[in-house]
């Protein structure tokens, strides 16, 4: 299914917009060739998220990041600033990083979605969510999702990321408690994961009945 | 030895311990209030003000309340009311979704009488300015004088006059303010965004009209306060009116826009100071009428002078009304705006008594003291950031990109106050401690574990922390840095007194008394005989079926208030540009007892980045005709990333000796001015303004060819 501009932008009420649009995006509505028309009103919506395929009936104008947070409970990326400026929904479609809060859901069909709550492989945690644990590099938490899949991304793309290239991958994400020295020490750290932290794990702390 | 104190020879306190929450955090399942999802939710959307200053003339929910999936829609002003800056909440809706509660919130009809309104502190204090503000629009504030003034400008071989000020920034909390909230009859349930879940119940309880038993506030995690997050506010209110409306629970989280207008702000300052300086680098006089504006009828005031010592000075201040979103608390309110006042006249004053601004700050500092070691802060910051290669003002290498090095001190209190706590003993060796505070970052969820662990002997995953609601022992907002300070204590003597408690139940079997054994490494021995021990779980199993319970409180002795700090700093400046980059920031702090070494580095790392912020990029600009806000977003008010992230060395002094004192605030009061002399020292230019945009470095480096403002 594909969906043009001028449908959503009208079905969002933004008509100054849609009319500058049209020109370039969408033939007339009801012309016999170009995208079909949907909305407004609930249209169903397929998508693919952490492998797993998801079944949503939403306005078409809902985003990918509100399609996930308020129809799939899907809440670990977090809607921060809404326009795309500060990259806490940021999610991997298709092995790019995008902004999820201005991706609509009905536009990523058909391609793979990945989300922070994804990422731990059945309670493990990934090697980038272990090593933002292990150097403290998140305070009150809120940016961390959108840093840790930027930075997932950021080192599947180069392994051996320079403190250049983790830069420019997470230069889209800001955070208000500062954390950035320490989420930089996470990224160097997450390239290759020592095999035992040196700090000590709340979850690997000597057990009680070895005491 | 008092009842209650630190150990001597910690396992966990002072050492790197992760972040108990981290996990949860990481893997986006902490569930913030924003993730909060109840069966039958909906979301409610506020209508505000478009005006900075308007009469209500009438509110029409009519064809809101027809709209598709609306459930409730109420008028919060009342006709012939008034609106006091653009964001003031007006009406709100709920609806079946987000979408269709927007939808349905551009559908209420307001009427306003659009009224004379004050974009600026200029205008408000314009002898033309309308009368806006009922009893004028500025107010007299803080008036002190110390010493002789005259007596001060005659001894001053040199006087410096000149106008300082810093500008207006907003909380910007990621997580916005707002909450879920759900009636069950007449009993609340609220999942709120805020530092004080506690005082947010006795908020809604108040205002709604209802005892405060019957309210339930939840905050288990929070993205982020400032000092912006101490109630309900206004929208918190307007969710339970929408819920208890629709008979629904009710999702109201503000939007960015929202955020930037309607949910405080650190106020501007501005000086116009007159200071002297004898001819050996003495301070004599300093004469200060300052002002700054906090919004819509609120308050704007600061320290000034900081720190140093001014035998001879007066101050006086005027809050300024301006038709803005009201100020509040944001993290060491007054102090880095009365800081920045202060420290550029420092370098200024140095410059006149060619003096180095290292040796002139120590010459003329109040007397040293536990809580005040900011001449070995100078002194050992200097030489571990190299200021001997620090050159006179004004980088004389050739080319376009100029270096130089700043320094500035701060103090902060951070001292402890009354916190309740409970802990649990169970016969299968669980522990379980309470208390009423809550985690806004800061790690305190931590900091109880380690306290806990650290006294009892055990390792820190076997304590379960209960923290974030209002149904627990009573602690206070975490507010002035003072939660580390008022929670750790009040853990620590609960823990103590229910140590004791299993004591005395294990005492017979070790063949002891209960005051000879001790716990560690997860035993309870024999003091000065290790052999003569028990493991935890088979000393709680003598426990019986009723755990040990016992409830503690904040006491003296634990804790202590007043921290200092020095920070220096070193930036780039292009001349032709005007872009300023901070290259390196070294931060000598104390916070007294350090609990956990690795989230108290988290704060002071996380205050000077947010300091750079302050000194370099983020401004709330309002339009100076229509008063609105310019760029309420994240894409026009701009915040560093890691681009913009200098090398940022922490030193923290760990005092155990003073016990805990906060270190939330004190670390982001210096950075930017450490920052602005920076770029003095590279230019030569004094810029006595924040922020330190490129226009206003190109506007002073003009000045400055044109002949100095000195």
């Amino acid at each position: 299914m594909s969906v043009s501009r001028r449908d959503f932008l009208k079905s969002a009420g933004v008509t100054s917009l849609a009319t500058a649009v049209t020109t370039v995006a969408a033939p007339e509505a009801g012309a016999q060739t170009g995208p079909r028309v949907v909305g407004p009103g609930d249209v169903p919506v397929v998508l693919t998220v952490n492998g797993k395929r998801l079944e949503l009936t939403i306005e078409p104008r809902v985003t990918l990041l509100d399609a996930l947070r308020t129809r799939a409970d899907l809440t670990g990326n977090k809607r921060v600033c809404d326009r795309g400026a500060c990259g806490a929904c940021t999610m991997i479609v298709d092995g790019r990083t995008v902004y999820s809060c201005s991706t609509l859901a009905i536009e990523v069909q058909g391609k793979q979605i990945r989300t922070v709550d994804g990422l731990a492989a059945g309670g493990a945690l990934h090697p980038v969510q272990q090593a933002f644990c292990d150097v403290d590099a998140l305070m009150c938490g809120f940016c961390t999702p959108g840093f840790v899949v930027a930075t997932v991304a950021v080192l599947e793309k180069h392994p051996n990321a320079t403190r250049e290239q983790i830069t420019k991958g997470l230069d889209g994400n800001i955070c208000r408690c500062g954390t950035f020295v320490r989420v930089m020490e996470a990224a160097l750290r997450a390239r290759n994961p020592p095999p035992q932290s040196a700090i000590r794990n709340p979850q690997s702390a000597m057990e009680l009945s070895r005491a | 030895m008092p009842k209650y104190s630190w150990p001597d020879k910690p396992a966990l306190l002072s050492t790197p311990v992760k972040r108990l929450d981290g996990p949860e955090k990481v893997m986006g399942r902490a569930r913030y209030s924003y993730d909060i999802s109840r069966p039958g939710l909906i979301y409610g959307r506020i209508v505000r003000s478009p005006y900075p200053h308007a009469r209500i003339v009438s509110v029409d929910l009519s064809a809101a309340q027809k709209a598709p999936g609306v459930k409730a829609a109420l008028a919060w002003k009342e006709p012939g009311t008034q609106v006091m800056y653009q964001g003031d909440p007006v009406a709100a809706v709920a609806a079946d979704t987000e979408e269709r509660a927007r939808d349905a919130a551009r559908l209420v009809r307001v009427r306003y009488e659009p009224l004379p309104h004050l974009a600026n502190v200029e205008q408000a204090m314009a002898d033309t300015a309308p009368a806006v503000f009922p009893g004028g629009n500025t107010r007299q504030g803080t008036q002190d004088e110390t010493g002789n003034l005259p007596d001060g400008f005659a001894k001053a071989a040199h006087i410096v006059d000149a106008t300082y000020s810093t500008h207006v920034i907003t909380h910007v909390c990621l997580e916005t303010h707002g909450c879920v909230c759900e009636w069950d009859g007449d009993k609340l349930t609220a999942w709120i965004s805020t530092q004080a879940v506690i005082q947010s119940a006795q908020q809604f309880a108040q205002a709604l009209g209802i005892p405060q038993g019957n309210v339930h506030c939840i905050t288990q995690y929070m993205g982020g306060g400032f000092g912006s997050k101490f109630g309900p506010d206004a929208q918190g209110i307007i969710c339970a009116k929408l819920a208890k409306a629709a008979n629904a629970p009710v999702k109201l989280m503000l939007d960015r826009k929202e955020e930037h207008l309607d949910t405080g702000n650190r106020p501007s300052a501005t000086a116009h100071i007159r200071a002297g300086v004898a001819a050996d680098g003495t301070l004599t006089a300093f004469d200060a009428q300052s002002w700054g504006t906090g919004g819509a009828g609120a308050g704007s005031g600061f320290p000034l002078p900081y720190i140093y010592n001014f035998p001879n000075r007066k101050r006086v201040h005027r809050d300024v009304y301006i038709n803005a979103g009201q100020q509040r608390a944001m993290r060491a309110p007054g102090h880095p705006q009365g800081c920045f006042l202060t420290e550029i006249l420092m370098d200024e004053l140095a410059d006149q008594v060619k003096m180095d601004p290292v040796a002139f700050r120590i010459k003329n500092l109040p007397a040293a003291g536990p809580n005040a070691m900011w001449a070995q802060y100078f002194a050992d910051g200097a030489k571990r950031f190299g200021w001997d290669k620090r050159h006179a003002t004004g980088d004389p290498t050739r080319g376009p990109i100029k270096t130089g090095m700043g320094v500035s001190a701060h103090r902060w209190g951070g001292a402890g106050r009354g916190s309740r706590a409970h802990a649990d003993i169970m016969s299968d060796g669980t522990v379980v401690v309470k208390c009423g505070t809550q985690d806004i970052g800061t790690g305190t969820r931590t900091i109880v574990a380690v306290v806990a662990a650290e006294t009892f002997g055990l390792p820190v995953s076997a304590v379960k922390v209960e923290i974030g609601d209002s149904t627990l022992p009573f602690s206070g907002g975490s507010g002035g840095s003072t939660t580390a300070a008022s929670v750790t204590p009040a853990i620590r003597v609960t823990c103590t007194d229910a140590l004791a408690a299993l004591f005395a139940k294990v005492a017979p079997t070790l063949g002891a008394a209960a005051d000879d054994l001790a716990a560690e490494g997860g035993r309870i021995h024999v003091k000065g005989n290790a052999s003569k021990s028990v493991a935890w779980k088979d000393a709680c199993k003598l426990i019986g079926t009723e755990p040990i319970a016992v409830d503690g409180q904040w006491q003296d002795g634990l804790s202590g208030a007043g921290t200092s700090g020095v920070q220096f700093a070193e930036a780039t400046v292009d001349i032709e540009t005007g872009i300023v980059k901070v290259s390196r920031i070294l931060a000598m702090q104390d916070c007294g007892l350090i609990v956990d070494k690795l989230t108290a580095e988290s704060q002071a790392y996380g205050g000077v980045i947010a300091a750079i912020n302050f000194a370099l990029f983020e401004d709330r600009i309002l339009d100076r005709v229509t008063g609105q806000m310019v760029n309420p977003n994240m894409e026009w008010y701009l915040l560093a990333g890691m681009s913009d992230v200098p090398k940022i060395d922490i030193v923290l002094n760990n005092m155990p000796e003073r016990g805990v004192i906060g270190i939330g605030e004190p670390p982001t009061v210096s950075t930017a001015s450490a920052i602005a002399n920076a770029v003095r020292n590279a230019t030569g230019a004094t810029i006595r303004s924040l922020p330190l945009h490129p226009h206003k470095v190109l506007a002073a480096l003009d000045q400055q060819k044109a002949g100095g403002t000195n």
